[in-house]
């Protein structure tokens, strides 16, 4: 048979079956940290992304993420699902992240029966379905591994379908990555030895390593090497 | 000119009123008495047309009623005819600005400049009937050019009446004086000289008339003519809308709670609109059935109020923030009553922004903020939100933030505000109680995490305190150190609370 006449009859049935998807150009929004925005262009909206570093010692994961919400909330809404309450407004501010503009949800705090890793799941959930906030970021970081690994699969498919509709950027916070595909970005964090001045804390000076990221075909780690300052240096 | 709306059989029509639709439309087809008087001795005060033509008549007893058999009986409720006034003011209102509330049933509205929105006056009297009989009332409807013309004629004649000016004595003259404010010993009076309509009254001697009877004798002529013009008493505007409901048996299912409350929110919002008003204060009270204590208290309440921050006259939106208060709620008692109050205020007229960055929508974030506390409660142990901005306390105590309310609503932030990327500092709330061991006057081992960790570097004391005047004074010692663990290099921040000497780790620079 002809190739143009099978082509046809499959169009008749199917009239989607050859059109092309055309991807969306990837808009992202920026990190306030050169090196990452550089590598990445930042975190990218419609996508799920993975800040992972460790709990016990400093990787710079919580310092990334309020750089990430001070750009944000310049011309976001955003909103912080804080699964074990451990913002502190203070460096918020210092950063420079709008306040107002925030939305702080406090897990665990109150008698409520849910253990704090569903509350900021079902908390998750119900803000992907109101529209118009920006930046979802939720802080799982200190929610032992143990319990984080034991989200099924389908509850990272899910939210990655839900915000591939959205005008945002769903960003999670953990110890390790568990969504695999279902992410678009994934950073995994470490940090060398601070420096010391005299008898001054004054600086990190994290590693960051691209583990996976949509926009760069084919997949590779990339290392990068930052600095930060404490808000006294 | 002025229009009055009479509504005849008035508590018939308000008890029809204070049923729901489909109830309503089963009562119309049957013969309805409303009876009111003492307990052992009620007397039909008002029926329905059904009612009236099986023969029941005003003033009859509840027995002779139930003679007849088929008649259902009714007892009079003062809150039904206050809230079906209250209807028909809000039905008036839709029509002029000026109206006044005459009688139980009888509203009077000035119809000057609305010719060129509702046209001619027997135009305007149409529009009006087809709009009460979608709310479910019945009027008669007198047009005049003064109020009390317009009022007897709405009394005395059914439908529509139209009086053009100068013909008021003409056509009242057929109305019996019955209508009028007559005081009964000059009721006999008149009715000696065989007076008994209004045109025989309009045609005595003014003089002679007035000899005999004085003052009011006149008025109650000018009356008769049509020729008394006094300004309207208009209504003074509702300071706030508040809609009630009275269980028979206390409730204690949510369903049977959120039905009724569904229903007083429609009738509030309507109330609104019909306004061209908004609210953005809503407020939630139940009584709730509690046993008679000697001595203590017969009731209990609970009270609610939600303070919008965009006015809103959204019934499902009020209904979706009143439905999920209530379901993470649990009462002592079945509740007895409910009473839903809104305050009043102009709606929110705002033009969009077409460079304003995507927002919630005010009206929307109401429910989804309402959502989120009934997953992760409202309050924590000190108090403070659970949800919403944070914001820094004006002191320097470290962690010292309040929560208020998030809207999306508000300033647009400086755009030079975001600063350089800092050291974020992630705090364990409560701080964690540790031990710490010191090695010429600096930390040398600090217990974390099971385990006594050694200190790589150090950085302190950062002495601080505050409040020395009151109960709640503090002062701690502060240091920044640099832990061996498992995963790496951890800084923590630890510091050592003067008052209650003991050491803390405050939380961890990540």
């Amino acid at each position: 048979m002809n190739r143009a006449v099978l082509k046809a009859q499959i169009e008749e049935a199917i009239p989607s079956a050859f059109t092309v998807h055309k991807r969306q150009q990837q808009q992202c929004i920026p990190t306030g940290i050169t090196q990452i925005d550089n590598a990445v262009q930042g975190i990218p909206l419609r996508a799920l992304t993975e800040i992972c570093g460790s709990n016990m010692a400093s990787s710079g994961k919580t310092s990334l993420l309020i750089s990430l919400l001070a750009q944000a909330s310049r011309n976001h809404f955003c909103a912080l699902v804080d699964a074990s309450d451990s913002f502190d407004p203070c460096t918020g501010q210092a950063a420079g992240i709008h306040l107002p503009r925030l939305l702080w949800v406090r897990c665990g705090k109150s008698k409520v029966k849910l253990r704090p890793l569903e509350q900021a799941f079902k908390v998750a959930d119900i803000l992907l379905q109101s529209s118009g906030f920006g930046l979802i970021a939720v802080d799982l970081s200190s929610i032992p591994e143990r319990f984080v690994r034991g989200i099924p699969i389908s509850s990272w498919f899910r939210f990655s379908r839900v915000i591939e509709k959205q005008s945002a950027a769903l960003v999670f916070i953990e110890q390790e990555p568990h969504a695999t595909s279902c992410a678009g970005l994934v950073l995994r964090l470490t940090n060398e030895p601070a420096t010391f001045s005299g008898n001054l804390l004054t600086k990190f000076n994290p590693k960051i390593e691209v583990v996976r990221a949509q926009g760069k075909k084919p997949v590779r780690s990339e290392n990068l090497g930052f600095s930060l300052q404490t808000q006294w240096a | 000119m002025f229009a009055c709306l009479y509504v005849p059989d008035f508590p018939v029509q308000a008890e029809l009123l204070s049923e729901s639709p489909e109830t309503r439309k089963g009562l119309t087809q049957t013969p309805l008495a409303i009876l009111d008087g003492p307990a052992n001795l009620p007397r039909v005060v008002s029926i329905n047309e059904l009612a009236r033509s099986a023969g029941i008549q005003i003033g009859m007893t509840k027995l002779q009623v139930e003679i007849y058999g088929g008649v259902l009986l009714r007892k009079r409720s003062i809150a039904s005819e206050e809230s079906a006034q209250s209807k028909l003011l809000d039905f008036a209102d839709g029509f002029s600005p000026r109206v006044e509330s005459t009688a139980a049933g009888t509203v009077i509205i000035d119809l000057a400049g609305t010719e060129k929105l509702f046209g001619s006056p027997k135009s305007t009297a149409h529009k009006i009937i087809a709009s009460a009989v979608e709310i479910g009332l019945s009027l008669q409807i007198a047009i005049a050019l003064n109020p009390d013309a317009a009022l007897y004629a709405a009394r005395g004649f059914q439908g529509i009446t139209i009086i053009p000016a100068g013909h008021e004595a003409r056509r009242l003259a057929s109305l019996r004086i019955d209508v009028l404010p007559i005081l009964p010993e000059m009721s006999e009076v008149l009715d000696g000289w065989g007076t008994h309509t209004f045109g025989s009254l309009a045609a005595l001697p003014t003089v002679a008339l007035t000899e005999r009877l004085g003052q009011e004798g006149l008025y109650l002529q000018k009356l008769a003519r049509g020729e008394v013009n006094r300004p309207l008493l208009t209504a003074e505007p509702i300071a706030e809308f508040i809609q009630s409901f009275e269980f028979d048996d206390p409730v204690e299912t949510l369903e049977s709670l959120f039905f009724v409350l569904n229903r007083l929110l429609q009738q509030l919002c309507s109330s609104l609109v019909a306004r061209s008003l908004a609210t953005n204060e809503l407020r939630l009270t139940l009584e709730l059935e509690v046993r008679r204590i000697e001595g203590g208290k017969e009731g209990e309440q609970y009270e609610h109020d939600w303070k919008l921050p965009v006015p809103t006259q959204d019934k499902q939106m009020l209904f979706g923030l009143v439905r999920l208060h209530l379901e993470k709620n649990t009462f002592s008692a079945p509740v007895r009553k409910v009473v839903l109050k809104v305050v009043p205020i102009r709606p929110r007229i705002a033009q969009g922004h077409l460079f304003a960055p995507p927002s919630p929508e005010p009206e929307k974030l109401e429910i989804t903020l309402e959502r989120i506390r009934g997953v992760v409660g409202s309050t924590d142990e000190d108090g403070r939100d659970c949800v919403g901005s944070p914001k820094l306390a004006d002191t320097h105590k470290p962690d010292s933030f309040a929560v208020q309310h998030f809207s999306s609503i508000g300033e647009s932030p400086n755009s030079s505000s975001a600063g350089a990327p800092v050291i974020a500092l992630r705090v364990f709330r409560p701080p964690l109680e540790t031990s710490v061991e010191l090695d010429s006057e600096k930390p040398h081992l600090v217990w974390l995490w099971h385990r006594n960790r050694r200190v790589l570097a150090a950085s302190g004391p950062w002495c601080n305190s505050g409040n020395w005047w009151s109960a709640s004074r503090w002062a701690r010692e502060e240091w920044d150190v640099a832990l061996k663990t498992p995963a790496g290099i951890g800084y923590y921040r630890i510091y050592r609370d003067r008052i209650l000497k003991q050491w803390f780790v405050e939380g961890v620079f990540d």
